[in-house]
C-alpha cells in the first residue's frame, strides 16, 4: 500500500466516524442507549492507548484499570473537593496518569513479557487496594459520589452535549493514535518488538520507544478516566479490578492489535456483549472466559487483523526482481559520504580484554583501524572475532582496556549511543524487523535524523509531512542503491536470504555511518552475490566509510582489505597488509597446524 | 514477644503456601518458558474437589489422590492445548491469555456447580492449636512449611538423580539440543506441567482446612505466587522457596504493625520495587545475548 492510498483511506475513515458520531444519537434517541454509547467511546480511548503498548511496542499491560482508576479518582477528587471544572481536572488527570505511565514503563528497561505483566498486575492491585483502604481521600468501598454535572467554561452540558464532547475527544485520540502509529515513533516501537538488538544498532534506545508507548497509553487512559468519572457522577473501586484490566486487553486483541480500527471494534463488542451475556445468567462470567479463549485460539490477529490477513492473501502476487547493484544514487552519496581523512586512526583499541567467567575471549588486543580503510578480522572458529566486533560496537563491555573513537573513550557506552556517533554494524544471523516492510526497515534507520518532534507528529503538522516525505525518498534511493527497490512493500521476512543481507546493510547505511562493521557478510551467499558484495564494499570505501570486515571468505578478504588482523585464542597473532599476513608462519600454523604435531 | 513469635510462625505458614505455588510456576517455566497463568485455579480445583469428595462420604485418604489425579489431567491438558501452541511467540500474550481464559471458565464453572461460598475441609490437624512461646498455631499450618521444604528437597533429588529429571533439566537449558539428543521434549514439558499440577492440587488440599475451599480462593494466591517466583528469579527453586517464606513473614508483620488492610498495597509495592532493583530476580541470573 503506498502512502497516498493510506492517506485517503484514513481520511475517509475519519470522515465516516465523524458522521457516525454525529448521526447516531438522532437514530437511537434514548437516554440509556446514549449512555452506553458514551461508555463505549470512553473504553475505545482506553483501548486506543493500550494498542500502542500491545500492538506496537509488543508489551502486555494487565494494569490498565489501575491507570483508569487514577484518572477517574483524580478528576473526582478535584471536582468534589476543589471545585475544578472538567477541562482542568482532565489535564491534571492526564498529567498524573502520564507520570504513572513513565514509572510503569521504567522496568521495561530490562524486563519484558511476563515480568512486565506481573508488574502491571501488581500495580493494578495496589491501586485498587489503596482506593479501598485510603477512605479519607477515596471514600473507601463506597467511593466518591455526587460529582457535579460536567461543565465547560461555566456552562453546564446536557447529555447530548456531553456525548459530543466525548465524541470529539475520541476522534482526537483516534487521529493521534493513527499519527503515532504511522510515524517514526510507531515504527521504532514496532521495530523494538521485533529485534531489540537491531534497533540499538541503528541508534534507537528501545527503552525510549517503550516508555513513550506506555506514557501515551497512560495519558489516553487518564482522559478516559476523567470522562468516566463525570459520566457516572461517582467512582468506586468495583470498576477498576484485575478483570477490568483484562477486559481492556481483550478489547485490543479481539479488535486486532496493532490495527487502526481494531481498538474501536473491540471496545464496541465488549461494551455491548455484557448486555447480550445477561441472558446467560449465572453463565455470564463463563461466557466471558470462553470468548477470551476462543479469540486467542481462532483469531489471534483479531477481527481487523484477520480481515487484513485474508485481504492480503487474495491480492495478486506481484513478482519482484532484484536489480543489478550497487547503482549510483546522488541522494545516497549525499547521505553516506564521509569526510576524507585517511591516515588517521578511526578506531583505536588499546589493551582490550574480554573475559567470560574463566574464559578469555579477547586478550590484550591493541589495534588501530585506519579511517577510510577496509580492515579485515579473520581467525579460526572461536578465535574471538565476534566478541571483538561486539565490543567495539558496544554490545559487550570489555573487561579491561580502552577503545578510542573520535578521540573519545567509548568503553561502556551502550550500542545505541555508539550508533548515534556513527558506528553501524550488521549481524552474523541477519537481524531484520522481519514483519515490517523492506521500506520501513530502512526508514527505522533514519529515526535519529528526524527533526520534527512528538507534538508535530501527533498533530501531523506540515513540517512533519515534509520531513516524512523526504526520508521516504531517501529510503527508496537507498533501496535502489542495493537493487531492492521493487521489494519496498514486501515484508522483510519474505525476502530471499541474500537480499536480507543487502537490506541489513542498507539499513545500517541509513544512519550515515563513519564506520560500518560487517559480520560475515558473505556467509551463505552465492558466488555471483559475493562478486556484487565485493563491488559494493569497494563503492562504500570510495565514499570514505571505514569498513571492518569479519569474514571467513579468504579470497574476498585478500582482494579487498587494506589491513588484515588475525586472531587466534583471543590474541592478535598477526596484523598487516594481506600479502604479509598470508606468509606469516604463525597464521599458517593457526590455520593448518604446525608440521610434525598431530591434532588430537 | 509472643506476638512477634506469632507473626513469625503464621508468616512461615502462609509464606510456605506462596513458596509452593511459586515452585509450581518455576517447574512449568523451566520446562517451557511459559506457565499456566491461572495456576491458582489448579490449587482451587484440588481443594474444592477434595471437599466435594469428602462431602460424598469418600474417606479423605482416597479423596486426596483422586483430586490430585484430576488436577494432573487438567494441568497436562492445559499444557498441550493452551500453552504449547503459543510458546513460539515473543510477547507471550498468547499463552497468558489462553490460560487466563480457561482459568476464568473453570472458576465460574466451579462457582455455579459448587456454590459461591467457602466450605472448610475438616481434618484432625486443626482441632487444637499448639502453643509455642506463647504463640498458638495449628498443626495443619505447621505442616505446610514442612511439606514445602520436603518437596523442594525431593524436587532437587528428582532433577539430579532420575533420568526423567535430568531430561527435564536438559530441556530447560536448551530445548533444541535436548531434542537432538533424543529427549522427547513434548513429553518432558507435559510431565513438568503434570508435576506442577499435582503440586497445585496438593497445595489446595493442604490449605483447604485453613483458608477454606471456594471458587475464588486461587486467584490472588496464584498472582502472589507468580510474583514471588518472578522476584526470586523463577528458575531458581531454592530462591523461590526462600522468597515465599520471607514474603509471608513480611505480610504478617505488616498486618501486625501497620494494618491488615494495607497488606496487599504494601506487599505488591514491595514486589514492584524489588523488580525495579533486580530485574532478573534476586536469585536469578542475567541471560546473555548472543549474536
Amino acid at each position: 500500500m503506498n502512502q497516498r492510498f493510506f492517506n485517503t483511506y484514513i481520511f475517509w475513515l475519519t470522515i465516516c466516524l465523524f458522521l457516525a458520531i454525529i448521526l447516531i444519537p438522532n437514530i437511537i434517541n434514548n437516554a440509556y442507549q446514549l449512555r452506553v454509547l458514551m461508555l463505549l467511546l470512553i473504553y475505545a480511548v482506553v483501548a486506543l492507548g493500550l494498542n500502542l503498548v500491545v500492538g506496537l511496542a509488543g508489551l502486555v499491560s494487565l494494569g490498565q484499570a489501575g491507570l483508569l482508576a487514577i484518572g477517574a479518582y483524580t478528576a473526582a477528587i478535584l471536582a468534589t473537593r476543589f471545585g475544578f471544572e472538567f477541562i482542568p481536572s482532565m489535564l491534571v488527570a492526564m498529567f498524573i496518569t502520564g507520570i504513572f505511565g513513565v514509572i510503569l514503563a521504567y522496568p521495561t528497561l530490562r524486563v519484558k513479557g511476563v515480568y512486565l505483566a506481573v508488574i502491571t498486575i501488581a500495580f493494578g492491585i495496589v491501586v485498587e487496594n489503596i482506593a479501598i483502604e485510603w477512605s479519607s481521600v477515596t471514600g473507601g468501598t463506597t467511593g466518591i459520589s455526587s460529582i457535579p454535572k460536567i461543565a465547560l467554561f461555566g456552562h453546564s452540558l446536557n447529555d447530548t452535549a456531553f456525548y459530543y464532547l466525548i465524541g470529539t475527544i475520541f476522534l482526537i485520540a483516534f487521529i493521534a493514535h493513527y499519527n503515532i502509529k504511522n510515524s517514526r515513533f510507531g515504527r521504532s516501537m514496532r521495530a523494538a518488538t521485533q529485534s531489540e538488538i537491531a534497533v540499538r544498532s541503528i541508534g534507537i534506545n528501545p527503552i525510549t520507544a517503550r516508555t513513550l508507548a506506555f506514557t501515551l497509553a497512560a495519558i489516553f487512559t487518564g482522559v478516559a478516566g476523567a470522562l468516566y468519572a463525570y459520566l457516572n457522577s461517582y467512582v468506586n473501586p468495583d470498576t477498576f479490578r484485575f478483570l477490568d484490566s483484562l477486559r481492556y486487553l481483550l478489547m485490543v486483541i479481539l479488535g486486532g492489535s496493532g490495527t487502526v480500527l481494531g481498538p474501536l471494534i473491540g471496545a464496541s463488542i465488549l461494551t455491548y456483549i455484557p448486555e447480550l451475556f445477561q441472558k446467560f445468567g449465572v453463565w455470564q462470567y463463563f461466557a466471558y472466559g470462553a470468548l477470551l479463549t476462543l479469540v486467542i485460539f481462532i483469531m489471534p490477529l483479531g477481527i481487523v487483523g484477520t480481515i487484513i490477513f485474508w485481504y492480503n492473501k487474495f491480492q495478486p502476487k506481484r513478482v519482484c526482481n532484484s536489480k543489478p547493484w550497487p547503482t549510483t544514487e546522488p541522494l545516497v552519496d549525499a547521505l553516506i559520504n564521509q569526510n576524507k581523512d585517511k591516515n588517521n586512526a578511526s578506531l583505536s583499541i588499546e589493551k582490550m580484554t574480554v573475559k567470560f567467567g574463566g574464559l578469555i575471549a579477547n586478550n590484550n588486543i591493541t589495534e588501530d583501524i585506519k579511517s577510510g580503510s577496509i580492515h579485515a578480522i579473520i581467525g579460526p572458529n572461536g578465535a574471538g572475532k565476534s566478541t571483538f566486533l561486539n565490543c567495539i560496537s558496544g554490545l559487550y563491555k570489555p573487561t579491561g582496556g580502552t577503545i578510542f573513537f573520535d578521540e573519545k573513550n567509548i568503553v561502556g557506552l551502550p550500542m545505541h549511543s555508539l550508533a548515534k556517533m556513527g558506528i553501524a554494524r550488521t549481524f552474523q544471523n541477519t537481524e531484520l524487523f522481519s514483519q515490517m516492510t523492506v521500506l520501513e526497515n530502512v526508514l527505522v534507520g533514519f529515526h535519529t535524523q528526524y527533526k520534527t518532534g512528538l507534538i508535530a507528529t501527533l498533530m501531523r503538522l506540515p513540517s512533519f509531512i515534509k520531513e516524512e516525505k523526504e526520508f521516504h525518498e531517501l529510503a527508496k534511493a537507498l533501496l535502489r542503491y542495493v537493487g531492492l527497490d521493487e521489494y519496498a512493500d514486501e515484508e522483510a521476512r519474505n525476502l530471499p536470504f541474500g537480499h536480507q543481507r543487502r537490506l541489513e546493510i542498507a539499513r545500517a547505511l541509513a544512519i550515515s555511518p563513519k564506520i560500518l562493521m560487517l559480520d560475515e557478510p558473505a556467509a551463505g551467499l552465492t558466488h555471483s552475490e559475493i562478486e556484487d558484495l565485493k563491488r559494493f564494499i569497494i563503492s562504500l570505501s570510495d565514499k570514505n566509510i571505514t569498513i571492518v570486515l569479519v569474514e571467513h571468505h579468504v579470497e574476498m578478504i585478500m582482494a579487498l582489505s587494506n589491513t588484515v588482523t588475525v586472531l587466534d585464542y583471543g590474541i592478535v597473532i598477526a596484523s598487516g597488509a594481506p600479502s604479509q599476513v598470508q606468509e606469516n608462519p604463525a597464521v599458517i600454523e593457526a590455520y593448518f597446524g604446525s608440521p610434525g604435531v598431530t591434532n588430537e | 514477644m509472643s506476638s512477634i513469635v506469632q507473626y513469625f510462625l503464621s508468616g512461615i505458614s502462609i509464606g510456605a503456601i506462596y513458596s509452593l505455588i511459586g515452585l509450581g510456576f518455576s517447574i512449568m517455566w523451566s520446562a517451557s518458558r511459559a506457565v499456566n497463568f491461572a495456576y491458582g485455579d489448579v490449587v482451587m480445583l484440588g481443594a474444592v474437589l477434595t471437599v466435594i469428595f469428602v462431602g460424598y462420604g469418600i474417606p479423605l485418604i482416597i479423596s486426596m489422590p483422586i483430586a490430585v489425579f484430576v488436577c494432573i489431567v487438567y494441568g497436562v491438558l492445559i499444557e498441550r492445548f493452551a500453552v504449547a501452541p503459543f510458546t513460539k511467540e515473543v510477547t507471550g500474550i498468547g499463552w497468558m491469555l489462553s490460560t487466563i481464559g480457561i482459568g476464568i471458565m473453570l472458576e465460574s464453572f466451579v462457582t455455579i456447580s459448587f456454590g459461591s461460598f467457602a466450605k472448610p475441609l475438616v481434618t484432625p490437624l486443626i482441632e487444637k492449636p499448639i502453643i509455642i512461646l506463647g504463640a498458638g498455631i495449628y498443626p495443619q499450618e505447621l505442616l505446610i512449611p514442612i511439606f514445602a521444604v520436603t518437596f523442594l528437597f525431593c524436587l532437587e533429588l528428582f532433577y539430579q538423580k532420575t533420568l526423567i529429571g535430568r531430561a527435564i533439566k536438559a530441556v530447560a537449558y536448551n530445548q533444541m539440543a535436548a531434542g537432538l539428543m533424543g529427549i522427547n521434549v513434548k513429553l518432558m514439558t507435559a510431565i513438568s506441567f503434570g508435576i506442577a499440577a499435582a503440586l497445585g492440587g496438593g497445595i489446595g488440599i493442604l490449605i483447604a482446612p485453613i483458608v477454606q475451599a471456594s471458587a475464588t480462593m486461587g486467584l490472588l494466591l496464584g498472582l502472589k505466587g507468580f510474583a514471588i517466583a518472578i522476584i526470586a528469579g523463577i528458575t531458581n527453586a531454592r530462591g523461590v522457596v526462600i522468597m515465599g517464606l520471607v514474603y509471608g513473614i513480611m505480610e504478617k508483620f505488616i498486618e501486625g504493625f501497620i494494618s491488615s488492610s494495607a497488606r496487599e498495597a504494601i506487599g505488591f509495592s514491595v514486589i514492584i520495587l524489588l523488580l525495579f532493583i533486580f530485574p532478573q530476580g534476586i536469585f536469578g541470573k542475567k541471560e546473555m545475548v548472543k549474536v
